[in-house]
């Protein structure tokens, strides 16, 4: 699953230790859900699109789905 | 574009605290430990009564480290948590695979050396340490 996490962060100018102690998880997690090594919970998802103001398909996005879509298109 | 800082919630103070409060238990665990295991040789000449009361400190010590660890389990977050577990379900699986033929070995003699808990014990806590250690760097 791919995330724009980084770089609605980079536009807020917080810190990973912000965001994640924003959504109450860990810098680590943070830093995992941005590069791409850890997909996040709905609730985590949920949290993060609260955060920002945002939809969820709007931070997250499967990358399968989006590889469908471009098939059926 | 909103350069607010995002509000505080408190989450790091709370994950530290959680830490300190198992910390404190594994250390208290681990001197009760030490005074059941040392104790009636050293320091009360094998008294049944005081030994059986070490025990039972011993215990009362370890459900408290114990509900000290399912505290601070449910407090981590997804990430921390999924290393935790990950870590865990590997520790008890060596365990129970190491343990039985352990036994065997021993039962049957092909070990010249007493089996002893402890060596499972080591064990336990050396492949904890090694998949935790593993688990943190495959998501850093």
């Amino acid at each position: 699953m791919k995330n724009r996490l980084k770089v609605l962060r980079a536009e807020r100018n917080w810190t990973q230790a912000e965001l994640a102690n924003a959504l109450e998880v860990s810098r680590q997690t943070v830093n995992a859900i941005e590069t791409g090594k850890f997909d996040p919970s709905l609730q985590l998802a949920f949290r993060a699109s609260r955060l920002f103001g945002m939809r969820i398909e709007e931070i997250f996005h499967d990358e399968d789905h989006s590889n469908l879509a471009t098939e059926v298109r | 574009m909103n350069q607010a800082k995002p509000k505080d919630t408190g989450y790091q103070s709370r994950t530290f605290k959680s830490l300190g409060r198992l910390a404190f238990w594994a250390g208290a665990w681990l001197a009760a430990t030490a005074l059941m295991k040392f104790g009636p040789r050293l320091l009360w000449n094998k008294d049944v009564l005081l030994t059986l009361l070490a025990v039972c400190v011993n215990v009362c010590v370890g459900i408290g480290l114990i509900l000290a660890q399912k505290r601070y389990i449910s407090e981590l977050d997804e990430l921390q948590k999924k290393i935790y577990l990950d870590a865990l379900a590997i520790t008890v699986g060596v365990a129970v695979i190491v343990a039985i033929p352990y036994s065997v070995l021993h039962t049957y003699a092909v070990i010249s050396f007493q089996a002893d808990v402890s060596h499972l014990l080591e064990l336990m806590s050396l492949t904890f340490l090694v998949s935790f250690f593993y688990g943190s760097v495959r998501y850093r």
